[in-house]
């Protein structure tokens, strides 16, 4: 047995705790004032810092530090949260995962500069902090120093840096250069000194402690100490702790660990919900299992239905009843199995609409708008590799909504609405799909533009007649964009596309609505397994083929005369609603006669039926998908294949394809009158 | 002249950039600077620095600035470099140009 690699599960809960102080980050945001929040950050910070010196990510514990360290003071009410700070230890934050996934990348510059942005904040957030300064501990005294040496104190061999380091390991210590005296190259004496220093220091030692740095050049120089009433409230330095150690070197690179699945765990609770102690107390109750264990189990248990499929249909063909007997006991095992092995796959959505907080939050500076995010259905569970799949296309539609969909402040009062931008993203199930929403109250898709640029490429004839969804389908056409400026967000017409063929490969379905003045809602219908799905397996001509059962609405029967009825039309009356019918033998040009009983399988997408007509039902059967080849790869009437019991193949029908094809048929029907 | 139009020259100082060799620094880079309208300096990630060439480097933003030069390092500050700016007090107070120049952080707020 294998112990797990404790680097890797350093990483993997890095990973957590970096999530719970993003999304504490982006709450206390909203509310700076929320003390629950500035605590849930402090603790993650800290826990972060205290596990990472432990498996030897030094570099990481040293940069952590003086973010805990802001926070400290945010707790401590020694300076006001502001939005600047959270921006600087949001930024900071994404460089801690950096400094996770490699520790001896070279980040010492980044780093820096991120201390400096926070050191910053920092600084900014307490001059304008009303409850202002500091109280020194006890026992401590608080000096500012401001001291110049001599001119020549270089070229006499007085190096200030020491002299400096001895300062700093006095106490808590902020030094600044003061370079205002520098002159312009051509003026300058190269070995006199220009630089001055402002000190403000945290010591427990006596002023005389000060003076004794200097010792030295102390008759040449200035010096100027003050010392800060301990008992009045003062402004206390920053604690930048000055010997700053983001750039030490941390432990050997480890390879990045693998995704982990949290066995049973529920959505991520909030970080201030989970503290320290409570996550250890629910340690007990979870199991940490790398993802791609769980694959492999899933590939295992998709091998035991097929082999099941196999010993049903050899004790089928015997009479022995003894082995049916077994074969039935299998067959339901194999079932449960599989049951409980897709729960296991199940992961909340939320885990994807979590990291679209920040996104919305980065976005919302970029373009200069106020954006609300608001979203629902985070518990809706969807197999852990469709949701991985997800999230590029997720990020596209959302940064299209932003940049494109929202509208300016401005335009957004000049046109009745809020001046906020809302941007709903929501989740749910329904038959065997989980459907993904993208909705936001911005301007809509222009219709007319949809169409003058489609026109123009060629992609419709002028004056197509087209329906709207034909026409919002479009978008989502290679280089298709109607942006009139390219930003960085987008307008190259690039992301649609991968959206557009990211759900396709996901066997789903988009759905687009959009109101001029009213904002646009993008549906995506994914199906919730990529793995393994109950089947009706049926025969057309020679050949089986699978039918996603959830989207199987009923079955019937068409007799010959029905059949020869329909003949031209290809409707079935059902419960007074017409349903368009494809007969499945001439779609696959079995060539084989029609049999005298044929069936229509009734299948769905949502609102919209379509019959299939079959040859035979055979039955259910539990579909192991496996990928189409690449040769394959365009064939749209089919989603994937799978391994019969008898160790044929049968292919998978793409239900939102088929469904598509009968409705468009229905519309040229009517067309035609 | 944009600054796309201005041909990039390098100057590669030497390693040795202490108060002991700083005045033959700023020769060198005052005729480097005379002669470009863009200078980028290339600094060795081994080389010796003390805050004479700290002050060197400023005194020359100021006077490419004067002149309507660019200058520029080849590459964020590091190593022993960075160790001055930080032990120096350079870094807290430094404003977005300081850090653009310094450790090319152009998007830091």
């Amino acid at each position: 047995m294998s112990f797990p690699d404790p680097i890797a599960v350093f990483r993997t809960e890095a990973a957590e705790l970096l999530e719970q102080i993003e999304a504490g980050l982006l709450d206390l945001n909203v509310n700076l004032g929320d003390k629950d929040q500035v605590d849930a950050v402090f603790r993650g910070l800290h826990t972060l810092k205290g596990s990472g010196a432990m498996f030897g990510f030094d570099a990481l514990a040293a940069f952590t530090h003086h973010c805990e360290t802001a926070f400290d003071r945010v707790r401590k009410g020694e300076v006001p949260a502001t939005q600047e700070l959270v921006t600087a230890v949001l930024e900071a934050k994404d460089h801690m995962r950096a400094l996770v996934d490699t520790p001896n990348g070279d980040h010492e510059a980044t780093g820096e500069a991120l201390l400096a942005s926070l050191r910053a904040a920092v600084d900014g957030a307490n001059n304008a902090g009303s409850s202002g300064p500091a109280k020194t501990a006890p026992g401590q005294n608080h000096f500012k120093i401001r001291f110049s040496l001599p001119q020549n104190a270089m070229a006499n061999g007085t190096n200030p840096l020491p002299l400096l380091d001895e300062l700093r390991e006095l106490g808590e210590c902020r030094i600044v250069a003061d370079r205002s005296a520098i002159p312009s190259l051509d003026l300058l004496a190269p070995t006199d000194l220009y630089v001055s220093w402002e000190v403000e220091l945290l010591t427990t030692q006596p002023r005389s402690a000060i003076d004794d740095v200097f010792i030295f050049v102390m008759d040449e120089m200035q010096l100027e100490v003050i010392t800060v009433e301990t008992s009045v409230a003062a402004k206390a330095p920053a604690k930048t702790e000055a010997p700053v150690t983001a750039s030490q070197p941390a432990a050997a690179p480890q390879p990045a660990a693998a995704p982990v699945v949290v066995l049973h765990a529920a959505a991520p609770a909030p970080i201030a919900a989970a503290p320290v102690e409570t996550k250890q107390n629910k340690a007990s109750e979870n199991v940490r299992v790398p993802a791609e264990k769980l694959d492999e189990l899933m590939d295992r248990v998709g091998e035991l239905v097929i082999a099941q499929s196999r010993l049903s249909q050899l004790a089928g063909g015997s009479g022995d009843l003894q082995l049916r007997a077994v074969s039935e006991d299998v067959e339901r095992l194999s079932g449960e199995l599989r049951d409980t092995m897709m729960v296991l796959r199940m992961v909340p959505v939320a885990h994807l609409f979590s990291r679209f907080r920040r996104l919305v939050h980065d976005l919302s500076h970029e373009t200069g708008k106020t954006i609300e995010l608001v979203t629902e259905g985070e518990s809706t569970e969807v197999d852990k590799s469709v949701i991985e799949r997800l999230a590029d296309p997720l990020v596209h539609l959302v940064r299209n909504s932003c940049d494109h969909g929202l509208e300016t402040p401005e335009e957004r009062l000049a046109a009745g609405k809020s001046q906020a931008g809302h941007i709903l993203l929501s989740a749910r199930q329904q038959a065997g799909e989980v459907i993904i929403t993208i909705k936001d109250d911005g301007r809509g898709i222009n219709r007319e533009r949809v169409r003058a640029k489609a026109e123009s490429s060629g992609l419709i004839p002028p004056n197509a007649s087209l329906t709207d969804q034909e026409l919002y389908q479009l978008i989502f056409h290679p280089g298709f964009s109607t942006a009139q400026t390219v930003t960085n967000l987008s307008g190259r017409g690039v992301g649609m596309d991968v959206v557009k063929r990211t759900i396709d490969a996901l066997r789903g379905t988009i759905n687009v609505a959009s109101h001029p003045g009213e904002g646009s809602e993008i549906s995506l219908a994914i199906p919730l397994t990529l793995a393994i799905i109950d089947g009706l397996l049926v025969r057309v001509g020679d050949g089986r083929y699978v039918i996603p059962l959830s989207a199987v609405e009923e079955c019937l029967e068409l007799s010959i005369e029905e059949d020869m009825r329909s003949r031209g039309r290809s409707f079935i009356s059902l419960r007074d609603s017409l349903v368009p019918f494809l007969r499945l033998r001439d779609l696959f040009r079995t060539g084989t006669k029609p049999d005298p009983f044929q069936k229509v399988v009734v299948i769905s997408t949502g609102s919209e039926r379509v019959g299939l007509v079959v040859d035979q039902i055979i039955g259910d059967h539990q579909t192991v998908i496996k990928g189409m080849s690449k040769l394959h790869h365009d064939v749209a009437t089919f989603s994937g294949a799978t391994i019969l019991g008898d160790g044929d193949v049968a292919l998978i029908l793409d239900v939102g394809h088929l469904v598509a094809e009968g409705q468009q048929q229905e519309a040229h029907l009517r067309a035609a009158g | 002249m944009p600054a796309s139009d201005v041909q990039e020259d390098y100057f590669r100082p030497p390693q040795n950039l202490t108060v002991r060799t700083i005045a033959t620094v700023q020769r060198e880079i005052l005729q480097f600077l005379d002669k470009t309208a863009s200078a980028t300096i290339e600094l060795d990630d081994d080389c010796q620095v003390d805050i004479s060439f700290i002050q060197l480097m400023e005194a020359a933003r100021i006077y490419a600035v004067a002149a309507g030069k660019q200058i520029a390092l080849a590459r964020p500050a590091s190593g022993p470099t960075l160790d001055v700016l930080k032990r120096s007090g350079f870094l807290d107070g430094m404003s977005a140009e300081d850090l653009k120049f310094w450790l090319h952080q152009g998007g830091i707020q």
